[in-house]
């Protein structure tokens, strides 16, 4: 029996039936255009993920996300194990690049318009994750449990309380009661490494079978005028093209997480006043600057009720921008392109002007 | 447009960097408690090999028996010489790997372009198709 | 030399420094997490007591002091000095207890017996328990591993 590639492959064929799936995906075509860059996004935040999940294994090896051990657990992983600070550093870099691909990879489906027909359900799954990848950027914040993350979670598990009839149910399943205590650390820990995984491999199998299954979206005045866009075959040319990215992603993210490696603060005391210079994470401080800039009082509610408000409806708004941006083609098109920029601008403004 | 894509490839730029910006300042979170030894101070001072033995010094917490409780920041640092060695030479060791690799990938990527270009795997052109005696052209 | 034609072709020596280094470079990963996560934890090399807490011993009693985190097993022998063993079954790690009438250790996992020197003499142990160095210094009392020396 000869021992080679082809017969090895061959063995699995004949039980798993690999050979379709294998043949589809190399008939697999990425077009190219001048917007084609974009389509390194997907796979970045990929394997950013994977850097997080081997990070994260790591770290979980010797947290413990209790109230008395969490922030010295931390500490013994920063001084005692062999490059811990190193492991810490990769997990908080790799979630902060992750996020900013995250926020490239929508804002050039919004710019090119890819959630057009057919792709509305791509774009809601892809909207859900990055929803999910804020909620595990938020979980995540928490577990070292020093005085800023204490400050930042107790603000932002009290937003929920400014929506009206079900806030305060939110706030206290979040918090495991009314206040952050050391139920809150264990439950953010559990929906950190259990539940907002389970939740994302789950929503990110049905984005990426809808992605295959649509094909690559093309730019909108090149569907338009019916051309046939030149395309690279998915493997092996626009795979060997990601490969290199991800070396050069890989590599950045290591780099960095080496020379800006995140210090620890002592463990939060629940009794202590609100250190100087709370905020949340980077992703959220336009957020943080909206909900500021409201008055304490509009009228018969609250400012913060006023800016939750607005804050969701914008939310929502991005969630079904597909249905709103019908006629992409024409001024409303147009239109909603302004609008992204606009949204843009503001996020920019606003998370700038938080740290001023 | 090439304005619009100017702008949008801005727009992404300063949507990556903006978040380095803010994240290295935070590197240096409040120090208001004396005694702390100094923090990751953000940006270019890092750079500097030399700068960074004393940007960056052996931060073991100090020996705390039982429930006392630790005032001070924990700074990131290495606890030997040799684990920063190693370190360095691990980071060197990898922009080498990422630069000879992304050569060698760059030699795969032109061949499988020309190779593609000239249409040598297609066997649905191929003028063999249907051919008996032209067992795996192509596969 | 030219060759016209061999089996190892330019192509093939390219793709295997490409596929080589690539694995050296996975290797290189693989080293730094498995020290990361095996486990850290090492017995102590030696241990500083209280003297006063164990100076009224009579001769015969055993008391447990820790050692890292195993039990430690301090007797006072008949001629007044003191013995220390690790405090844990040679046989399947289980902790001992000092049985006074009997003047024997006792395992209770799978019923062990050491005698009053720590010598298995019953039961599947195949060894005796680990001897430690015990050595008073002023107001302490270290028990150290056997052949460290005496460290300050």
């Amino acid at each position: 029996m000869k021992i080679d590639l082809k017969t090895f492959l061959a063995w699995f064929d004949d039980r798993l039936a690999v050979t379709p799936l294998v043949k589809y995906m190399t008939k697999k075509e990425v077009p190219q255009h001048e917007h084609s860059i974009w389509y390194y996004t997907g796979s970045s935040i990929l394997l950013f993920l994977f850097i997080q999940i081997v990070t994260g294994i790591m770290l979980a090896f010797y947290y413990k996300p209790t109230l008395e051990g969490a922030n010295a657990s931390i500490a013994r992983i920063m001084t005692e194990l062999p490059l811990g600070w190193l492991v810490r550093s990769v997990h908080s870099w790799s979630a902060t690049f992750m996020i900013a691909i995250v926020m490239v990879h929508m804002l050039s489906i919004m710019l090119t318009k890819s959630y057009r027909k057919p792709r509305e359900v791509t774009w809601l799954t892809g909207m859900m994750l990055l929803v999910v990848s804020m909620v595990f950027g938020f979980t995540g914040y928490l577990l070292p449990w020093d005085d800023l993350s204490l400050s930042a979670t107790k603000v932002g598990t009290n937003i929920p309380a400014a929506i009206p009839v079900v806030g305060r149910w939110v706030t206290q399943f979040l918090r495991g009661g009314d206040d952050v205590t050391g139920d809150t650390l264990t439950r953010f820990f559990l929906f950190h490494v259990c539940i907002l995984p389970l939740v994302i491999f789950a929503i990110l199998v049905v984005h990426i079978l809808l992605v295959q299954k649509e094909g690559m979206s093309i730019p909108l005045k090149e569907e338009i005028a019916k051309k046939t866009v030149p395309a690279l075959p998915f493997w092996p040319n626009f795979i060997l093209r990601e490969f290199i990215i991800w070396l050069v992603l890989l590599g950045t993210v290591l780099t960095v997480a080496l020379l800006f490696a995140p210090s620890l603060g002592p463990s939060a005391d629940l009794m202590a006043a609100a250190p100087e210079g709370v905020k949340p994470e980077w992703y959220f401080l336009f957020l943080f600057q909206t909900l500021k800039i409201f008055p304490a009082n509009m009228g018969p509610v609250t400012g913060e009720f006023v800016a939750v408000v607005i804050i969701m409806v914008g939310i929502i708004g991005i969630f079904v921008v597909p249905f709103l941006d019908n006629k992409p083609e024409t001024k409303k098109g147009r239109f909603f392109t302004y609008l992204t920029y606009f949204g843009v601008i503001y996020a920019i403004a606003f998370s700038i002007w938080s740290l001023l | 447009m090439r304005g619009i894509r100017v702008w949008s490839i801005l727009m992404m730029v300063s949507l990556v960097l903006a978040p380095l910006a803010a994240a290295a300042g935070q590197a240096s979170p409040p120090s208001d408690k004396a005694g702390v030894q100094a923090a990751a101070p953000p940006g270019a001072q890092q750079v500097k090999p030399a700068a960074r033995q004393e940007a960056k010094p052996a931060a073991k917490p100090p020996a705390k028996k039982g429930e006392e409780k630790r005032t001070e920041e924990i700074v990131p640092a290495y606890s030997d010489i040799k684990q920063r060695s190693a370190v360095i030479v691990f980071y060197v060791w990898l922009w080498l790997s990422i630069a000879v690799l992304a050569y060698f990938l760059r030699l795969w990527i032109k061949e499988a372009d020309r190779v593609y270009k000239a249409k040598y795997y297609e066997p649905e052109e191929s003028p063999r198709k249907g051919n008996p005696m032209a067992a795996g052209v192509g596969e | 030399m030219r060759i016209n034609n061999a089996y190892f072709t330019r192509r093939k020596f390219l793709n295997s420094i490409l596929g080589g280094w690539f694995g050296a470079v996975i290797v290189s990963f693989i080293s730094p997490i498995v020290k990361f996560v095996w486990p850290p934890y090492k017995e102590p090399d030696e241990v500083k007591l209280v003297l006063a807490d164990f100076a009224a011993m009579p001769p015969g009693e055993v008391k447990i002091f820790p050692w890292g985190v195993k039990p430690g097993l301090l007797k006072r022998a008949a001629d007044g000095t003191f013995i220390a063993w690790v405090g844990v079954c040679t046989h399947l790690d289980c902790n001992v207890s000092w049985v006074p009438d009997k003047k024997q250790f006792y395992c209770a996992c799978h019923i062990g017996w050491y005698d009053e020197n720590g010598t298995n003499i019953a039961g599947p142990p195949p060894k005796p328990l680990r001897r430690l160095d015990v050595a008073v210094e002023g107001e302490d009392l270290f028990v150290r591993k056997p052949g460290a020396g005496a460290k300050a």
